[in-house]
């Protein structure tokens, strides 16, 4: 089975954790995204640089439909092209000035993005996965490389999200987002119907994969008195 | 009530919590102003007077000196069962995360203060994974809650954890910890933003 297809395509995040009308930052491979959902419930994944100063659009909020900029307001609408300048309300600003938007594709629970304009579609009709509505669980960031988690969560070589069927009960769907050479999200979702205890379960579960992860890469995280 | 007196330094994550409430109870109280950075004020022989560990924030309340922000939300939270609830196991839990922010919690705090006063940087030392799995903590907590449709760190309502926990999340960018890594979190301090009186303070966003 193979759900990131041809490749380019990479779970930002649970869609269950973008509210509509809500921006949020995700890094994938390093490159720095917005993502926001307007109020049509429609995502969105943009690069995230101001087209006005460079400054992060993820920090912004959504007005109107539109991605507004923290800095000085300036508006971006859903193609990414500048349609409010609050220091010139009545300039129609032009159409060059654009945030860059990334293919998006929602489906299984999770918000994806192409990583290129080269990658191919998303394959929706993967019957493993689609057989089933997939109840989200939590997303818990890893500080450990990507390639170790998802070997030890048994992905399939080369992919990024998979049914699993080992070490819990039940149907889970766990996708992973390379963030860095050094750090992941691991998302982890159940299929229905799932019983809360189970899902408590699940989160757990999650967090015991990042602890092992973890100290497998040399990095202990362990709260505790400091100076 | 005799007017309420609060020693607040501006830039200070700890005042902020007792600012925070105070703008959610909806009660005014005088500012005395504690220049910190880089005055010093808070080893001043005036202040220790007031705050003999030289703990800020302080409010003075009926007349009464309470010195540190668990403290100073416990006594405003008084007789408010809303924010402090009654029953014992939700009393209890109160107590757990309140003792957590004036604890483990310190580690972000301490991030935070070296970053921002004393130009440390973002490589990993034993304070910042500190810092870093306490936020982890809070975070695991809360996805837990969500799961069983909770949205606050106790009951069904926000309470004084919330208020406690709340300025060192959302400050956690200031010493180079992104939300993104942090997903309930991020949707805690949405809801935290949310409730009538929220006021920000330098470092959290003000959407206007
Ligand atoms: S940097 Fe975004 S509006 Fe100026």
């Amino acid at each position: 089975m193979s759900v990131t297809g041809d490749g380019g395509w990479y779970p930002l995040m649970l869609s269950a954790d973008l509210e509509p009308g809500t921006a949020a930052g995700s890094t994938m491979l390093g490159r720095d995204l917005a993502v926001w959902r307007d109020g049509l419930g429609q995502a969105h994944v943009w690069d995230d640089r101001c087209p006005h100063r460079g400054m992060r659009l993820s920090l912004g909020f959504v007005r109107e439909g539109a991605l507004a900029c923290l800095y000085h307001g300036w508006r971006f609408g859903a193609d990414g092209r500048c349609v409010h300048i609050p220091a010139h309300p009545d300039l129609s600003p032009p159409g060059t000035i654009r945030a860059a938007p990334l293919r998006v594709a929602e489906c299984w629970g999770l918000i994806w993005a192409a990583a290129t304009d080269e990658s191919g579609t998303l394959p929706e009709d993967d019957p493993a996965l689609a057989a089933v509505p997939w109840v989200p669980v939590r997303s818990l960031r890893i500080e450990a490389p990507w390639q170790g988690v998802a070997g030890a969560i048994g992905l399939p070589e080369g992919e990024l999200a998979a049914v699993l069927d080992r070490d819990v009960d039940g149907r889970v769907l766990a996708a992973l987002l390379p963030v860095g050479e050094g750090a992941c999200m691991l998302h982890l979702l159940a299929a229905e119907p799932a019983e809360v205890a189970r899902l408590h379960d699940l989160a757990d579960w999650g967090q015991d994969v990042r602890a092992r992860a973890e100290e497998r890469a040399g990095q202990v995280f362990l709260s505790g008195a400091v100076a | 009530m005799s007017a309420l007196v609060l020693y607040d330094d501006e830039l200070d994550e700890d005042c902020y919590r007792a600012r925070l409430f105070l703008s959610f109870l909806g009660l005014q109280a005088r500012r005395v102003v504690v220049d910190v950075v880089p005055g010093g004020e808070q080893d001043s022989a005036a202040f220790r007077a007031v705050s003999p560990a030289g703990v800020l924030p302080v409010l003075r309340i009926e007349g009464q000196a309470v010195c540190g922000a668990e403290a100073v939300l416990l006594a405003l939270a008084h007789g408010r069962a809303e924010w402090l609830p009654e029953g014992a196991v939700d009393f209890a839990r109160v107590a757990h995360w309140l003792q957590f922010a004036g604890g483990p919690l310190r580690a972000a705090v301490l991030m935070r203060r070296a970053s921002l006063f004393a130009g440390a940087g973002d490589e990993q030392s034993a304070r910042r994974r500190a810092a870093v799995a306490a936020l982890r903590i809070v975070e695991d907590h809360l996805a837990h809650r969500r799961l069983d449709g909770g949205l606050w760190v106790v009951g069904e309502g926000p309470t004084v954890a919330d208020i406690a926990l709340f300025p060192t999340v959302a400050l956690c960018r200031d010493w180079g910890e992104e939300h993104s890594a942090y997903p309930a979190l991020r949707r805690w301090v949405r809801a935290v933003r949310a409730l009538p009186g929220f006021v920000t303070m330098p470092g959290i966003p003000d959407y206007g």
